[in-house]
């Protein structure tokens, strides 16, 4: 972007400031043109007469950036000339804009928010707990002492989510492959995301599946490949809760299905799968562990990891699952004896 | 839509915090308000030199001087203190958005699921207090709660006490141990605990695995004084020295599933959707146990000593299976 005159540009957040400023102290909204030809950092690149094309585009850019931090930027039809572009009014309802006067946080509840703002150390989870922290801090509240010495972490590795995520708020319809477990290639879904929820340490995807016309859940490990959100949206019939009846389902299911596997004494096995394992039913059985799941193939994998320190007694196709993936690991790992120990020719 | 300005956009949220900020405080110095952000002195000095000569058009069109934000110049060119001498069109702390609400929302539902955790009355009024303070429904991404290993609790209370544990720790070479260590921090990857401290018999910062450890105490011993001298990195697995490097095959999709083996400098040679990565590890113990939880996923490629280990592992089970399924065959137990 090369400015045709020679006076210093304007730095974007001068803008977008300036931006900011204008459309709070109008009450009755500001038209495009007004803003491009007054407004500190469009004006300076202005024509009167010529084209504003990149101008433009430029404005509605700078619009994005404003709504996405949240900020309640309005577009107003003049009334009689609805669908005429060139009259729509712009503005931030200031009463909109402010935090509620009411809303005022406690020392202990700032360290607390503080903490929880920690928690996410990657993706778009953590710069928005950031940015709430910035509009916390602005308050001018004092915290208590941070917590020293803890620092509890959920991590975000798919990349689907920070797409789903923004997908959600606006009920947009995505697409996705999406590999099952024993199928060569991801087959493609087209969903519209309701809710995701971390369940003991994975993240689903609770969506409306829209060839099914059905609730579905998806494991977020799952999908391959990149998430294309389309120009539709579908509406659910039910505007919230959709987080809370994931989790409860997800619970419900775990709780329903459980594993009996032995474990060898002494191994790493033994000791990290009894410290999760079903209290209340391994009393008396020693070694055998009860195991609750959501998901076979998730639990087959962590099992496999174990090698021959834990054996599946039960369920048959958890027991199935394992065998047949160490028979995988085998064939993969086994070089053909071809004489002198060099490695096979994958090609 | 991914953002042109990411970090204009960043820039215009500090601009909005700091004015309010500064109206709160009447005068506040230049270091007091850094501090207070957790930000350097010359931002603070860059974003007021900004402030003051933003505001709106105003009825001339012209940004007329009483259209403009003002400071008291000779208090913030001689003390570095600031003070706003007139205001326009922002007197108050923006809102939250519905999507920044949620994510302290659900940061807020994982912590409540943690033992020790201040009590759930304060939990519940932070809740309704971020859903009336955004501009919108906050977005619905959850944290379920799960069971959490009793000793995290004792771990958390050692570190706020200052006094040294001891535990048996089995290591992922498989060697049982008892450990004397100073806990340094605790810290948590998901549903997975981790502590890091100062460990007596190896003279060395290490990290241990909460899940690992059986029999743990806490003694009398306060930490010794040269614990506080440690610094520990932000990375949780630093790679050693001793590293062996192998070199394993997988999907380009799968990379994220390995992301904690890889190395800023690893390197990734790609052939279409397959791609060799160079991994460091200290041993091989811990790659057959990943490469074994991903079946089919990852393959070792390279040294033919790393693929004989992982193939072992998997057999070794195989095995096991075998006998039991053979022993239940002539006992006529069904299986």
């Amino acid at each position: 972007m090369s400015e045709p005159s020679a006076v210093a540009p304007v730095p974007v957040e001068e803008r977008l400031f300036s931006l900011v400023l204008a459309l709070l102290a109008t009450e009755q909204g500001l038209t495009k043109s007004e803003i491009l030809s007054t407004v500190q950092g469009y004006r300076q690149r202005y024509s009167a007469f010529g084209d504003n094309a990149s101008l433009d585009r430029q404005f509605e850019r700078d619009k994005d950036d404003i709504r996405e931090l949240g900020i309640p930027l309005e577009t107003l039809e003049q009334p009689g000339e609805p669908g005429n572009n060139q009259s729509l009014r712009y503005r931030i309802p200031k009463g909109e804009y402010d935090l509620p006067s009411d809303i005022t946080f406690s020392p202990t509840e700032i360290a607390l928010l503080s903490l929880a703002a920690t928690v996410w150390r990657q993706g778009s989870l953590s710069a928005e707990s950031q940015r709430a922290m910035l509009k916390l801090n602005s308050l001018g509240l004092e915290s208590d002492e941070p917590v020293i010495g803890y620092a509890p972490r959920v991590r975000i590795r798919e990349s689907a989510f920070d797409p789903l995520r923004v997908a959600l708020d606006k009920h947009a319809v995505v697409t996705f492959a999406y590999l099952k477990p024993g199928e060569d290639t991801g087959r493609t879904r087209t969903v519209t995301p309701l809710a995701l929820v971390q369940h003991h340490g994975r993240w689903h995807l609770s969506a409306h599946d829209m060839e099914a016309d059905a609730p579905r859940t998806f494991l977020l490990s799952r999908i391959v490949g990149p998430v294309t959100t389309t120009s539709k949206t579908w509406t659910p019939p039910e505007a919230t809760g959709h987080a809370e009846r994931s989790l409860r389902e997800l619970d419900a299911l775990w709780n329903a299905q459980v594993a009996v596997v032995q474990v060898e004494p002494g191994t790493d096995a033994s000791t990290r799968l009894s410290k999760r394992a079903d209290r209340a039913s391994d009393a008396a059985s020693g070694h055998e562990l009860h195991l609750h799941y959501t998901d076979i193939d998730v639990l087959a994998d962590e099992l496999a990891s174990y090698g021959p320190e834990v054996l599946v007694l039960t369920p048959d196709r958890l027991r199935s699952a394992v065998l047949s993936r160490h028979r995988t690991t085998v064939e993969r790992h086994r070089d053909i004896p071809s004489g002198g120990g060099e490695d096979t020719d994958r090609g | 839509m991914a953002s042109t300005t990411p970090h204009g956009r960043d820039k215009l949220a500090f601009l909005l915090a700091l004015v309010p900020y500064l109206m709160d405080k009447g005068r506040v110095s230049v270091a007091d308000a850094a501090r207070h952000f957790g930000v350097s002195e010359s931002q603070i000095r860059d974003s007021v030199n900004l402030i003051a000569v933003s505001g709106i058009p105003g009825e001339t069109s012209a940004y007329q001087h009483e259209d403009l934000f003002d400071i008291d110049w000779d208090l913030f060119d001689e003390h570095d203190e600031i003070v706003i001498t007139h205001l326009v069109a922002i007197d108050d702390s923006p809102r939250f958005s519905a999507r920044e609400a949620a994510a302290l929302i659900a940061g807020l539902q994982y912590l409540s699921s943690l033992p020790d955790q201040a009590d759930r009355g304060v939990l519940v009024s932070l809740l309704a207090k971020l859903s009336h303070g955004a501009s919108g429904r906050p977005t619905e991404v959850a944290v379920g709660s799960t069971e959490v290993d009793g000793f995290v609790s004792d771990i958390r209370t050692a570190v706020a006490r200052g006094l040294r544990i001891e535990f048996d720790y089995l290591n992922s070479r498989g060697t049982h141990e008892r450990r004397i260590v100073d806990p340094l921090r605790l810290e948590s990857l998901d549903e997975d605990w981790y502590l890091r401290g100062w460990d007596h018999s190896r003279e060395a910062a290490r990290t241990f695995r909460v899940d690992r450890m059986s029999a743990l105490t806490t003694t009398s011993e306060p930490v010794s004084p040269r614990a506080g001298d440690v610094t520990l990195g932000d990375k949780l697995f630093e790679p050693s020295d001793t590293d062996l490097t192998v070199v394993v095959e997988l999907d380009s999709n799968a990379l994220p599933l390995i992301a904690d083996y890889l190395t800023t400098e690893a390197p990734t040679v790609s052939a279409g959707k397959r791609t060799r990565v160079t991994l460091h590890l200290a041993h091989t113990h811990g790659l057959k146990r990943l490469v074994a939880g991903l079946a089919g996923v990852v393959t070792v490629v390279d040294p033919a000593s790393a693929r004989s280990r992982v193939a072992d592992w998997a057999q070794a089970a195989l095995d096991r299976y075998a006998t039991i399924d053979a022993s239940s065959q002539k006992t006529g137990i069904p299986r």
